[in-house]
């Protein structure tokens, strides 16, 4: 429309069109087309001339990519499992919640698949379907340390108490994998799995009872378990010449070497219940206790309170004859007290002590109090070699260099010697030396490189 | 008054030597248990009152081995800058404690009806009314470790009435176990900016590479420490077993930098971190600790033979192994790792059993 009153910058004129036909409005001059003025290209939206990228694309936002492929990994492994329905709910429940706090947000995709298999870890571990690190460290194909350092942060991150996993509730899904049924190994090798299961729960019970379990890994136990289980269930010529290694060939399990330490251990055992057996003649060695362990296990009660019994009535003789040894040494000043009157002491102290049937606890205090740290380490192997069933850590101590005495009654505030702190400072021709050598090391290697 | 600080005390079969803080703290575990086991103190004392002892109204009971370390740290808790050596004031103070302690007639009563008469070969050190009224909490107060020297005490004594045995807490819960400290974490100021460079060029117990680790790694024989010294003139030091021995030895790095050229100080010494263990000597069912103590225990077998105690109060950590020995750490003062342990050692004595 003309006559607004405007006057055009290039000419002059006043004849000034409004143009709002298309999208922009402009004030356009008719003789010379130059443009007056123009409007915005836009509306200003509601919250300001701001326009922020994630408020206009809010509402077509999609979910994060691996957050959605994540949660498919979950419910692969669920299914892989075979766990019911609640679990695999929890675990993705898990998942979401743990994969958007600080810091798992911002891992290595490899990571978050360890972390969904975590989530679905605790929650078959909460909801009473326990399954081993292990188990799930091979199936994500990962390395197990790495798997426990993700699972306890996870843990820490959403405040979960998750109960431990019995060794004994694993034991039957564990015996699943071995393949020593009849239909994969010949009729003398075979046996049936829910045999095998069933003895092998019993020696990891009997392990369990008698210290082998606690503190340990549980998968070489449980092979360990198996592993004797096969060969006394029908202890042949054959089975017992199997070694471990072999026995894995044929069940196609891969081997732990711990195994064969937690055989040597269960071996042991039995074999001190095997010789409390009354109508046993033979001697009891680790070779042929495979063929008794049937008995063994069918009355391990018994056989345990016998043999702690008999253990109690040894320690008894033998203490009443180093009492005899140690009373005859009275006069002597008690520092000087040899260690074998010590382990009387030891001795006389448990016997009034303990109460019968409780022969495993035999504190030796009286001489710990009177020991320093060196003779500390020696009392320790003694209450570890007189009691029958003891962990093997203790009756089989690490050898330890004797730390050294060290300062005593030092206050803090001594007076620091000169010629100490001297001896510490390299002379001015040492430091020129050392400095020279090492001008020569660094060009000859930049030299190589 | 002349006071041995070395006294030795017979009781049984035992011989106790007042050295160290740890016998100290061993002879008030000692003194409690074997107080508690004899009863109430039966007539006849009278025979002691001619005795060179006192006798106090405070129940040896009162002190626990927590607070009677407590009270010799209260008198060891002089500020670093005080000319006097604390150590020494908190030994007598606590002998005196002691002293009082095993006093209590009728556990003289009892001792000599064993074999081996109780013999006393220290000298008295006399009624301190102060005594009476303290209790078993923490005595916070630094000046009474001074005090107790101060009033001097004649060999000879009136006494007091005797107190009736009252145990408090049954004798099984002292564990007579100290932990033993194996490593101490301190930090110190040096105050001025370092050439780590020129020190590791000077000092010949000193390696840098400063690819790897941005600070020089130096070591000194006595005490047999490291430390790690970074340019800003901050330094830790590690590996000492004892809060004094890192003391020492950061002094002595301190002085080692200031020998070098460097206007080293000593400023705000502290202990970030003391690590002790101990061994209780009997096995222990981790799977039925942790699931007593869920909120507290984490035991992953398949990752950790140990279980990983986290205690609320004090802030402690304990590993705890099925050996029966005991790792504690996270403590800045040693009265922590004793308490800790004192807490623990119950709960492990109700696992032991099979």
């Amino acid at each position: 429309m003309s006559g607004s009153g405007v006057s055009c910058p290039g000419c002059g004129s006043s004849n000034i069109v409004d143009d709002d036909l298309y999208s922009q409005a402009q004030m356009v001059c008719v003789d010379c087309g130059s443009v007056v003025s123009e409007g915005v290209l836009a509306h200003d939206p509601n919250g300001g001339s701001d326009v922020s990228y994630s408020w206009t694309t809010a509402v077509t936002r999609k979910p994060c990519v691996n957050l959605v492929k994540g949660l498919q990994r979950v419910k692969a492994i669920c299914r892989i499992l075979r766990v019911h329905k609640e679990i695999e709910d929890l675990s993705q429940a898990y998942y979401k919640q743990a994969y958007q706090h600080q810091s798992f947000i911002k891992v290595s995709l490899q990571k978050k698949e360890v972390l969904a298999g975590c989530c679905v870890l605790v929650s078959c571990r909460l909801l009473n379907w326990p399954i081993t690190m292990g188990t799930m460290s091979c199936l994500l194909d990962a390395d197990p340390m790495a798997v426990g350092v993700v699972y306890q942060e996870m843990v820490k991150v959403l405040s979960i108490e998750a109960p431990i996993v019995n060794v004994t509730d694993v034991m039957e899904a564990h015996s699943q994998e071995y393949k020593i049924s009849p239909l994969h190994v010949p009729e003398q090798l075979a046996e049936n799995s829910k045999d095998l299961a069933k003895r092998a729960v019993a020696l990891v019970e009997l392990a369990a009872d008698t210290w082998i379990v606690t503190g340990r890994k549980p998968i070489p136990i449980m092979m360990a378990a198996i592993y004797l289980a096969w060969q006394s269930l029908k202890p042949s010529k054959q089975r017992l010449k199997f070694t471990l290694d072999r026995f894995c060939q044929i069940a196609k399990v891969n081997k732990h070497k711990a195994a064969l330490k937690r055989i040597t251990e269960m071996r042991e055992v039995l074999c001190k219940l095997g010789r409390e057996i009354p109508w046993l003649r033979a001697e009891v060695t680790p070779d042929n206790v495979a063929r008794q362990v049937d008995d063994i296990l069918k009355n391990r009660y018994a056989l345990l309170r016998r043999a702690l019994r008999t253990h109690e009535d040894a320690l008894q003789a033998e203490d009443s004859l180093t009492e005899e040894a140690a009373s005859s040494r009275a006069s002597e000043p008690v520092e000087h007290t040899p260690t074998a009157s010590a382990v009387g002491l030891c001795g006389l102290n448990s016997e009034r002590t303990q109460q019968p049937g409780d022969g495993n606890e035999s504190p030796c205090k009286a001489p710990e109090l009177q020991s320093d740290s060196q003779e500390t380490q020696e009392s320790v192997p003694n209450w570890g070699k007189r009691v029958l069933f003891a962990p093997p850590c203790v009756t089989h101590p690490k050898r330890r260099r004797a730390g050294q005495p060290g300062l005593q009654d030092v206050t803090g505030d001594e007076e620091i010697s000169d010629s100490e702190i001297d001896s510490y400072i390299r002379t001015p021709r040492e430091a020129r030396e050392f400095a020279l050598t090492q001008k020569i090391l660094s060009l000859s290697e930049s030299e190589k490189s | 008054m002349t006071f041995d600080p070395t006294f030795s005390l017979h009781t049984g079969n035992d011989q106790i030597h007042l050295t160290t803080e740890e016998e100290e703290y061993r002879i008030g575990c000692r003194c409690a248990a074997l107080c508690l086991e004899t009863g109430p103190g039966s007539g006849g004392c009278s025979s002691w009152t001619s005795r060179r002892w006192s006798v106090t109204s405070m129940t040896p009971l009162q002190m626990t081995p927590a607070s009677v370390w407590r009270r010799s740290l209260a008198s060891r808790a002089l500020p670093p800058h005080q000319k006097t050596p604390p150590s020494c004031q908190g030994r007598r103070g606590l002998a005196e404690s002691l002293v009082r302690s095993l006093t209590s007639a009728s556990y003289l009563m009892s001792s000599a009806h064993r074999k081996n008469p109780v013999v006393m070969t220290t000298q008295d050190s006399g009624i301190i009314p102060d005594y009476n009224s303290q209790d078993s909490t923490a005595a916070a107060d630094p000046q009474q470790g001074v005090s107790l020297l101060g009033v001097g005490a004649s060999p000879f004594c009136p006494m007091t009435p005797m107190t009736p045995m009252t145990p408090m807490t049954p004798v099984t819960e002292r564990s007579g176990i100290i932990p033993q400290l194996q490593n101490i974490v301190s930090t110190v100021n040096l105050g001025c900016p370092l050439d780590l460079k020129f020190i590791a060029l000077q000092a010949r117990n000193a390696e840098y590479n400063p690819k790897r680790f941005a600070a020089v790694i130096m070591r000194i024989r006595e005490p047999r420490t490291t430390a790690l010294i970074f340019s800003s003139g901050k330094m830790v030091c590690t590996g000492a077993k004892s809060e004094e021995q890192s003391r020492l030895a950061a002094r002595k790095y301190a002085r080692v930098v200031q020998k070098l050229g460097f206007p080293a100080r000593f400023l705000d010494f502290k202990i970030q971190n003391m690590v002790a263990s101990c061994d209780v000597c009997f096995p222990i069912r981790l799977e039925g600790l942790v699931l007593t103590h869920q909120q507290f225990s984490s035991y992953e077998p398949e990752l950790f033979p140990g279980l990983i105690y986290r205690m609320v109060k004090p802030r402690i950590v304990l590993l705890i192994f099925v050996s029966g020995k005991v790792v504690l750490t996270g403590a800045k003062e040693r009265a922590e790792i004793y308490e800790a342990f004192e807490n623990i050692y119950p709960i492990l004595r109700g696992f032991r059993k099979q």
